[in-house]
């Protein structure tokens, strides 16, 4: 406002300056025409000395109220003829020869000579009054005011009409992003008051308002999951915890890396340390030293493929003591399939394995002792047989029939006791694991086409006898001891011819591929076994028939099941009675029993 | 027109010797003496106003083309008979001129060949007013007394109040061909329509 007044006063002093200059100018240019005309009419008078003619010329000069005074000078200064102004006490101030326009503070005089052809006749003097530019300035300082006036009566009504349009949206926005930074409600919306470039900027404002509210809303639910989130892990951990705590197992976790990071309270009450002890390998000192190979080799295989695995180490208790535990570790993933950690349980198997040891023990002495029993009972059997058949054949004549009849019971019973004794000493030779049954071949591979053929070559008498028909595919070879498949195949095609029917015996022998073990089988279409029976037949002295007419110890299919064992495989039987028996059995491929022997151990020790 | 010669000598020598200021009025005072001595014994005052409204005419008055004669005539003022201006008159006109010719007094008895004379003055009281007539187109009759504009004159001096001043026939003047500036007519003392 006060640049606007400063500029509009100085605006009027330039006004007023040049309109002062350019007034002069003018008045200057006027009086000059005004003084040449009057010198003109006034030539005739001057140059007859006509007062009269010149004092009426002058007095046309009335009509400019502003002159002052006119004088007409002859050519020897005397004044000829004058004219004052009404109400003016003025005298003609002296001639002046110069033709000049000259401005003094309150007048100006302008003098001016009077020619007529050339020839001068004498001087005209006008004297102008000035008091016209005080006049104008004053007429100017009363304009410049009231302009002044008006504009800034126009200035103050456009304000507060602006006021109206601009400021008061302006303060309501002001309003309404002041009120939203204090309370954080994004839910406050600006008032739009105008449909200009304010109300849009009201209207963006707030767009923008409703945009942040609906973010602002959004990031609260997503804090909120979360917050929920990590109150469901925090809550998974805990019952993990829990579950962890409230197991007999030894429980621990390990990072992705394999290092131990928890281990339950179990752990440390076995091992009568702390967690700072176990942590970071601590775990390796209670380990026993027998075991640490076997379980750097674990952890490695594990760590480079991701596999679960189990085995079976020993762990020193609190008082000193080594307990077997089966510790069996797998690998947790997340959603993408990382391992996020391992979790590792450790159950005390100690009692199972002693007590296993203990019947193994047992087993074996039973197994020792059924050994040497049927071995030392062997001599005296063959005595008995002999020498009975020494008495029948040297003093049959000696004997009455009585006692020939029970000669003959005496030698059919040496020889059957003989024939038990012998099938008794094959049984625990089966199952021996002494390697004296030519067991040496065991690992390495023959042929199982050639053991058949060997086999039934063996049987060629009892098949020509029973006019069998024995057929056979094309085994496979197998890595099972000569002497063991020759025992089972007997057995089982024996049993074939002997469990016959009227019919003559169809009897077919073949091997398929059951992945990791050959499954071979026998089939007959002999008397068949009923159903209840299927797992009876393989036990030792279980016979199903009494009767002679089939005649057998009853221990062949025991051999049969041992044998099959010992390699890790499996004997069943698939039959129905009248319709033929199927006799299957497996032999792993490429797997000794040595390896089925640690399988087993890991497995539990069944 | 002396004075003003006068006034003119008086500025001259002021201007050439600012520092003899006593000795150049003395000088003044001495030459106005004579001059007006030897004017006052040459002519009456009335005279030489007469002649010097005689000059002033001319720049009044417009003569009509062929008036003036052969560009290198002069510009001829004619005093018929008596010459009541003495040296007053010669005074006047010298070295001035008029439509770019010099100016000349001609003293004549009779009357004058055409064209020669532009002004003819005559202070005569018992003239032809047959012979005003006669001078033609191209000449300013000028004389005295109101007698001289009644019988046929174009400019007539009269005296009022002591003071010289004239009357003009201007019907007179515009058979002549001449053209009088209004200025003059508005200073004359009578004007005949």
């Amino acid at each position: 406002m006060a640049t606007t007044v400063a500029a509009m006063i100085l605006a009027c002093v330039g006004i007023l300056t040049l309109d002062s200059y350019l007034y002069r100018a003018n008045l200057g240019r006027d009086l000059s025409a005004l003084a040449r005309i009057v010198a003109d009419n006034s030539t005739a008078a001057l140059a007859f000395g006509d007062a009269k003619a010149g004092a009426e010329t002058l007095s046309a000069l009335r009509a400019r109220n502003h002159i002052v005074a006119a004088c007409l000078y002859q050519m020897d200064g005397t004044i000829l003829a004058r004219y004052i102004r009404a109400g003016e006490r003025r005298s003609c101030p002296p001639e002046d020869r110069r033709d000049e326009l000259r401005f003094g503070g309150s007048e100006a005089t302008v003098s001016y000579g009077v020619f007529r052809v050339d020839q001068r006749y004498g001087t005209l003097m006008l004297l102008y009054d000035l008091g016209e530019i005080a006049e104008r300035r004053r007429l100017y300082g009363t304009m410049v005011v009231g302009v002044l006036l008006l504009s800034g009566l126009i200035a103050f009504w456009l304000s507060s009409s602006l006021r109206a349009f601009i400021a008061d949206p302006i303060s309501q926005l002001v309003k309404a992003t002041t009120s939203v930074a204090e309370t954080g409600n994004y839910g406050i919306r600006a008032r739009k008051i105008s449909g200009d470039e304010l109300g849009v900027l009201v209207d963006r404002f707030n767009e923008m308002l409703t945009g942040i509210q609906s973010r602002d809303n959004s990031l609260t639910v997503a804090l909120a999951a979360r917050e929920e989130a990590l109150r469901d892990v925090e809550k998974a951990t805990e019952r993990f915890r829990f579950l962890a705590e409230s197991m007999p197992q030894k429980i621990f976790t390990a990072s992705p890396g394999g290092d131990v990071d928890y281990f339950n309270q179990q752990w440390l009450e076995f091992t009568g340390l702390s967690f700072a002890q176990l942590k970071n390998r601590g775990w390796t000192h209670i380990l026993h030293p027998e075991d640490l190979d076997a379980n750097i080799e674990s952890w490695r295989q594990a760590l480079a493929t991701g596999a679960a695995f189990s085995i079976q180490q020993r762990f020193r208790r609190a008082d000193g003591a080594w307990r077997w535990h089966l510790t069996r570790v797998h690998a947790m993933r997340d959603t993408q399939g990382k391992i996020s950690m391992w979790i590792g349980s450790n159950t005390d198997i100690h009692e199972q394995i002693e007590k296993e040891e203990e019947l193994r023990r047992a087993n074996d002495d039973l197994q020792q002792f059924a050994y040497s029993a049927s071995h030392d009972l062997q001599e005296p059997v063959r005595n008995v047989t002999v020498y009975s058949e020494l008495i029948a054949k040297r003093y049959r004549d000696v004997l009455d029939d009585d006692g020939r009849r029970f000669l003959g019971f005496l030698t059919e019973g040496g020889s059957r006791l003989a024939m038990l004794i012998s099938d008794l000493l094959a049984y625990t030779r089966a199952g021996a694991n002494d390697g004296n049954d030519g067991s040496d071949d065991d690992a390495t591979i023959h042929s199982a086409d050639a053991v058949l053929r060997y086999t039934l070559s063996g049987l060629a008498e009892a098949i020509r006898e029973s006019r069998a028909i024995v057929t056979y595919d094309s085994l496979p070879d197998v890595s099972m001891g000569e002497a063991h498949l020759q025992q089972v195949l007997q057995n089982l095609i024996g049993n074939a011819l002997k469990y016959r029917t009227d019919e003559a015996p169809r009897i077919h022998i073949s091997a398929t591929d059951a992945g990791s073990a050959w499954r071979f089988s026998v089939k007959d279409n002999g008397i068949g076994i009923d159903p209840s029976y299927r797992e009876k037949i393989f036990g030792v002295f279980k016979r199903l028939h009494r009767d002679q007419k089939y005649s057998g110890t009853g221990i062949g299919l025991a051999i049969c099941q041992r044998v099959v064992e010992r390699y890790g495989g499996r004997i069943w039987v698939e039959s129905a009675p009248g319709e033929g028996s199927t006799f299957y059995f497996t032999i792993p491929r490429q797997t000794g029993h040595a390896f089925s022997a640690a399988a087993d151990l890991a497995d539990g020790g069944r | 027109m002396i004075a003003r010669r006068l006034f003119r000598s008086m500025q001259g020598l002021g201007m050439l010797r600012p520092r003899a200021i006593a000795p150049v009025c003395l000088a003044i005072a001495l030459s106005l003496f004579t001059g007006l001595a030897s004017q006052a014994a040459d002519a009456p005052l009335e005279s030489q106003i007469q002649a010097a409204f005689l000059l002033n005419f001319t720049k009044f008055i417009e003569w009509p083309a062929g008036a003036l004669g052969a560009p290198y005539a002069s510009f001829n003022i004619c005093i018929l008979g008596n010459d009541p201006f003495g040296s007053a008159l010669d005074q006047v006109v010298a070295g001035e001129v008029v439509y770019g010719r010099k100016v000349t007094i001609q003293k004549i008895d009779r009357e004058p060949e055409a064209g020669f004379c532009q002004i003819v003055f005559t202070d005569a009281q018992d003239y032809d007013p047959k012979l005003l007539s006669r001078l033609g187109r191209g000449v300013l009759t000028v004389g005295e007394g109101r007698n001289f504009v009644r019988s046929g004159g174009m400019i007539g001096f009269v005296l009022e109040n002591r003071r010289v001043t004239f009357e003009i026939n201007r019907p007179a003047a515009d058979v002549a061909g001449l053209i009088l500036s209004s200025r003059l007519l508005a200073v004359a003392k009578a004007v005949t329509k």
